[in-house]
Parts: C-alpha cells; sequence; structure tokens
C-alpha cells in the first residue's frame, strides 16, 4: 500500500496534529497539491525549472580515489551541484510553484542554515512572491553569509529570539505566522517533517534524487546499489534518496544522524539512535525529549542536522528496519569533509560529510564489489568559514 | 464539579461564563494555587491551569514566556497533579488541564485520564490535538467522566464542524480569529455571524477564547456565546504585577456577564 495513508499516518507516525485553525489549510493544501500535480502544465512546469533554473539531473559520479580508499565502488549523487548548492531547491521549486498555482502571493520558510531558507528565497524571486523567512538567533549569528544572500535575493529575514533561538524556534514562529496568514500564504517547510501533507508533499519533490539515480546507476552498473547512504537531519535528502528503491529489498538504506559530541552526551541531533516517539511540529515522530515531554536542546557540528525532531516516514522505516539509523560526531564528520575534499576535490557540506563519514568509518564492512551511493546532499563552500575558525586556520 | 452542571446553573441565574487560564508554575506553583482560590472568590466560573510546554506553536509572546519561565522552575504534569489534588479541596468551581498533547501522551494517556480524575480535573483542553486524532484521549477521559474541550474556529469546515459538534462535551473552545494567543484591540467583524449561526446548531454550550481583553468585547460576545476565556490578558497582568488591576478587571468582566442576556 502506498503511505501515507488518508490520515497521513505512515504505521503510527505522521498525522495531523495542528490546532483547528490550521485543520482546514492543511486540507486544502492536500487537496489544492493532488489537483495541481496532475495538470500536465505545472509537470511541464515544473520539469523545465528543475532541468534549465536549478541543472538536473544532477551527476552521479564515481569517486575513484575514494573507492579505493574504501575498498568498494562508491558512487556520489551530485546534489552539491544543483543551484544554490543543495538539494533544497527541487523542493522549494515544486512548493513556491505550487504556491503560485494556489495563487498564493506570499510564501514563508524556517531555516537553520539557511540553505532551506536561501532556495525558498531564490524560488520566490523566481517566481515573484513575497518572501519572509524565520531563523534563529543563533544561526543567524552562525551563518551571516546566508543571511546577506537571502536579503540580496529581496527576501526578509526575521530574527527568532524565543527558545533554543534555533531551526526548531524558526519553525515554531513560522507555524505562527501561518496560523494568521494562509489565506494568501503558502508555507514552504523544508523537510519531511510538520503535519500531513507536508512529509508526503516534501519527500515527493525529492524523489527525483532517487528516481534520476536509480536511471543513472542502471545504466553505468547495469545493477542496483548494495548501499544508500545519506545524512539525516529532518529527513529529506534521505527520504528523496531511498523512496524510489523502497521496494528493491536488497538495497540497504542507512540513514546518518549528527552525533555531535557523541550519543552519551546530551550535545548530540541523533533523533533516530536516541530519541522515543512523541508529538512535535504537528506529526508523531521520534523526537529528542525529556522525561516530561519537554523537547531537548540539541547540538550538531553541522546547523543543517541540528533539530530535535525527524521525518515521520524514517520513523516508520526505523520500526519496520526498511533503513537502519546511525550517528557520527562532529570530528568523524570533520575529517570526512577534509578526506572528500583531498581525495576527489569536492568540499562536502559539513552535513553531507556525516554520510561520507559513516562510509569511512565502516569500510570492514564492504566486499570490493559492493555498489555505494552516498547522496552529497550539499557543497561545502557555507561551512568553510566555521571549519577554518573551529580548526584556528584562520 | 462537572462543567456541564456549571453551564446549567448559570443558565438558570441568566449567566454568562467567565473562564481564566493561568499558566501553572508561573511565576510559581504556590501562586498558580493561592490566585485560583482567588479567582473563585471574584466570581470567576472556571479555570483552565495550563500545562507549559517547550514549543507552544498556537500561542503568542505573553503565553510562550509563562510557559518557558515555568519550565524553568521544574513544572511538570507531577507537580500540576499535586496542585490539582490541593485544588479539589480549595475551590469548587470546575477546573480544567489546557495542554500540548506531548506531556500527555508521555505521561501515558491512561495514566493522565486517570490521575485526572482522581485529582479532581473536570476537563482537558489540548492545543494540538484536532478531532481526526483524538480518538485514544477521548475514549480514555471517558471512563472517567471527563471532557475533551473540542476547538472550532471560522476556519473549520461544515462537514468538520458537524462531526466535531456530534461528538462534543463539556463546551465548544471557539477560536475568535485567525492566529495565535494575546490580546487585540479588534476582533473579526465576522465573529459574531458566526458565533449566531453556530448557536443555532450546538446542543454544547459555546465559549470564546483568543484576543479578548476588553469589556465591549465581553458585552458583544455574551450576546451570542455561553461564555468567554481569558488567558494572555490575565498572564499579561500578573507578569506585570497588577493583581489588584487585574481582580478590578476581572469583577467588571463579571458584572458585564451577569447582565440580561439575549
Amino acid at each position: 500500500m502506498k503511505l501515507p495513508d488518508k490520515y497521513g499516518k505512515f504505521g503510527i507516525f505522521g498525522g495531523k496534529f495542528a490546532p483547528e485553525t490550521l485543520m482546514s489549510p492543511l486540507e486544502e493544501l492536500e487537496k489544492r497539491y493532488k489537483e495541481t500535480i496532475k495538470s500536465g502544465m505545472f509537470r511541464k512546469d515544473l520539469k523545465y525549472y528543475l532541468e534549465v533554473y536549478a541543472g538536473r539531473p544532477t551527476p552521479l559520479y564515481f569517486a575513484k580515489s575514494f573507492s579505493e580508499k574504501i575498498g568498494a565502488r562508491v558512487y556520489l549523487k551530485r546534489e552539491d551541484m544543483a543551484f544554490t548548492g543543495a538539494h533544497k531547491i527541487n523542493n522549494t521549486i515544486g512548493q513556491v510553484l505550487l504556491a503560485k498555482y494556489m495563487k498564493k502571493t506570499r510564501v514563508i520558510a524556517e531555516t537553520g542554515a539557511g540553505q532551506h531558507g536561501v532556495a525558498t528565497a531564490t524560488a520566490a524571486a523566481l517566481f515573484g512572491l513575497k518572501c519572509d523567512v524565520y531563523m534563529g538567533e543563533v544561526d543567524i549569528k552562525r551563518q551571516s553569509l546566508n543571511v546577506y544572500r537571502m536579503k540580496l535575493l529581496g527576501s526578509n529575514v526575521i530574527s527568532v529570539s524565543s527558545g533554543t533561538k534555533t531551526l526548531k524556534d524558526a519553525m515554531n514562529e513560522a507555524m505562527r505566522d501561518w496560523i494568521s496568514s494562509f489565506e494568501r500564504t503558502h508555507y514552504v517547510i523544508g523537510s519531511v517533517a510538520g503535519p500531513h501533507p507536508y512529509p508526503m508533499l516534501v519527500r515527493n519533490f525529492q524523489i527525483v534524487i532517487g528516481k534520476e539515480t536509480k536511471k543513472q546507476l542502471l545504466k553505468i552498473e547495469k545493477k542496483l546499489p548494495d548501499y544508500l547512504v545519506a545524512c539525516v537531519g529532518g529527513g529529506s535528502n534521505s527520504m528523496g534518496l531511498f523512496y524510489p528503491f523502497e521496494n528493491d529489498r536488497n538495497v540497504k538504506f542507512i540513514g546518518v544522524e549528527g552525533g555531535g559530541k557523541g550519543l552519551d552526551t546530551n550535545l548530540h541531533s541523533a533523533t533516530l539512535c536516541k530519541g522515543s516517539p512523541g508529538i512535535l511540529h504537528g506529526s508523531l515522530s521520534y523526537v529528542l525529549q525529556n522525561k516530561d515531554g519537554q523537547i531537548h536542546p540539541t547540538h550538531s557540528i553541522s546547523a543543517g542536522l541540528d533539530y530535535p525532531g525527524v521525518g515521520p516516514e524514517h520513523s516508520f522505516y526505523k520500526e519496520t528496519g526498511r533503513a537502519q539509523y546511525f550517528a557520527v560526531n562532529d570530528n568523524d564528520a570533520l575529517k570526512a569533509f577534509h578526506l572528500l575534499s583531498e581525495t576527489e576535490g569536492i568540499i562536502p557540506a559539513l552535513e553531507s560529510a556525516h554520510a561520507v563519514s559513516w562510509v569511512i568509518n565502516n569500510k570492514e564492512k564492504f566486499r570490493q564489489n559492493d555498489i555505494i551511493v552516498i547522496n552529497l546532499s550539499g557543497r561545502g563552500d557555507k561551512d568553510v568559514q566555521e571549519v577554518a575558525e573551529i580548526e584556528g586556520t584562520l | 464539579m462537572r462543567i456541564n452542571d456549571k453551564f446549567n446553573e448559570l443558565k438558570k441565574q441568566g449567566k454568562k461564563s467567565l473562564i481564566v487560564y493561568l499558566t501553572a508554575g508561573f511565576p510559581d506553583i504556590m501562586f498558580t494555587e493561592n490566585f485560583a482560590v482567588e479567582l473563585e472568590k471574584t466570581g470567576v466560573d472556571m479555570i483552565e491551569i495550563g500545562v507549559p510546554f517547550s514549543d507552544p506553536i498556537a500561542d503568542g509572546p505573553i503565553l510562550q514566556h509563562t510557559n518557558q519561565l515555568s519550565l524553568e522552575k521544574g513544572t511538570n504534569l507531577k507537580s500540576i497533579f499535586s496542585l490539582c489534588e490541593r485544588l479539589k479541596a480549595r475551590i469548587s468551581i470546575p477546573y480544567l488541564l489546557m495542554s500540548y498533547y506531548n506531556p500527555v501522551y508521555q505521561f501515558g494517556i491512561d495514566n493522565f485520564a486517570k490521575e485526572c480524575f482522581q485529582t479532581g480535573v473536570s476537563g482537558i483542553i489540548i492545543a494540538d490535538l484536532p478531532f481526526e486524532e483524538s480518538g485514544p484521549l477521548k475514549d480514555s477521559l471517558k471512563t472517567y467522566g471527563i471532557d475533551l474541550i473540542s476547538f472550532l474556529t471560522f476556519t473549520t469546515s461544515e462537514r468538520r464542524k458537524e462531526k466535531i459538534l456530534k461528538k462534543s462535551s463539556g463546551f465548544i473552545y471557539y477560536i475568535s480569529l485567525a492566529g495565535v494567543t494575546g490580546p487585540r484591540e479588534q476582533l473579526p467583524e465576522r465573529l459574531m455571524d458566526d458565533l449566531k449561526s453556530l448557536k443555532e446548531i450546538s446542543h454544547t454550550p459555546v465559549a470564546v477564547g483568543f484576543g479578548i481583553s476588553y469589556a465591549a468585547q465581553v458585552k458583544e460576545i455574551k450576546k451570542y456565546a455561553d461564555g468567554v476565556i481569558m488567558g494572555s490578558f490575565v498572564m499579561k497582568e500578573i507578569i506585570d504585577n497588577k493583581i489588584e488591576e487585574l481582580k478590578k478587571s476581572l469583577i467588571s468582566f463579571r458584572e458585564e456577564l451577569n447582565g440580561e442576556s439575549k
């Protein structure tokens, strides 16, 4: 059966845990989404902008030198080569175009590292919609360059100073905005999280990653991969890669979370590894929380993984065993950041470096002929300054 | 006291209901307890005891602030149930718990219902638990005769409204505006018409919340609804330590709600 079901559930996960005021806008969004994606015009537009504007398909690159170090055949899905430097653009072009079809005049978004914010601001500029991006005060300081990019693109960046002043609070604030603005505003959620229909809708705009990968790999290798490896914050790049292989039971799905300073500390963002089911931001999914059900502050070297929740379909994959989830800590991610840069000339985003690191850390288990696809979800230019500061080389 | 009995009692007296929200544990749990007692003396008909949550997406700045500070004081459901246990002996008006769903979910739905029963809680309001997801909690509460309050608002579709009304008990929490909690100068123009048509079809009393802070607003609303709910307005006065002013305002609202009603 195709999931989610009509209640927006993936097994017990997902659903629509939203204030009453948002129930109707969510229903409306689902209805309009389903109608719109059937329209030939929308599909044509989407395809056009993904190809000509965002630069799709992105290459599937055989990483020869890196493969030799690992002792397996490692491919990189080059989402870092998509316009704006990450997979986020797939979703924002889809959603902002949908917003335009829905005759909305404004979009809002939450952002952590600023990647989703930049991608939303870009699509809003492209399609001529007004755009406000909510960003935690702490993240604004960490990612000042992305803040300036959004401003250049004509968006307004709103600083969020409540709670932990990071992504989770930016999402709270965006929801509060949407509760009063839904008539003219579409809320562009950046991950496969939030109340139904968002986890489904964002996934469906991201599965272009997995579909292309499958086609490209079959052409080169004439067979399916043994492993798909991707980092998981909210989980959109990983779900986009995994989902088209869901029924290919021999393809192993590996999701890699931000292990921060280590899973034995409180300073990590490994929601699936260390969390438990709970309700946050409109859906039932794994959450990092205390025994009273209060949401925990998180930590990761990568702002894009620094989130205490995760998309409900990942929770479902965890429960059914379809995917396995691991964590990689900050230091290992940094090592992978350097190694990939040196061996392949590709500077990965710190988020994606977590996936690269998992492959490095587990190289003993791979056979020579194993095919591994790592989703290189974003490029590392945005992280260069922070890494230099951490390492004291600036 | 059952919520229904309270509304019936008021109806007989020709009065409308004044419902006040307090964030439990702000500024501390002793204050919440003593102030609840004061509220009954001031003529408040029901008290909503707010369970603080780290991510209150339906709340504006005032209640975000009181939630956060209460959490920093260590307030949790355990301390709130002891508060309710004490209130059971000290007040006779109904008191309800208002929460987001996650603290309740983590406490365990059946455990939660049982504790509510034992500590005299009459009703439950969950800000992010719409009708579609409310089955398990509703069933559990029903065993103990506790009402799960349903929300309605102007965006609720006719189809859902019918379903929600059919299963409603206690009262309907009508959200006056599109937005988060917090005082507003003006309520939407359509509100009175919406309430009027809702009252024609609802067998459950209707109380209106969100944005209310003026006697003039109360005066209008009472014509078409069975009660008003005040939260942010009350907590703002508590934050500013204007307890006496607050009591005076509540007394004037009380008088407003006592007057002849259509």
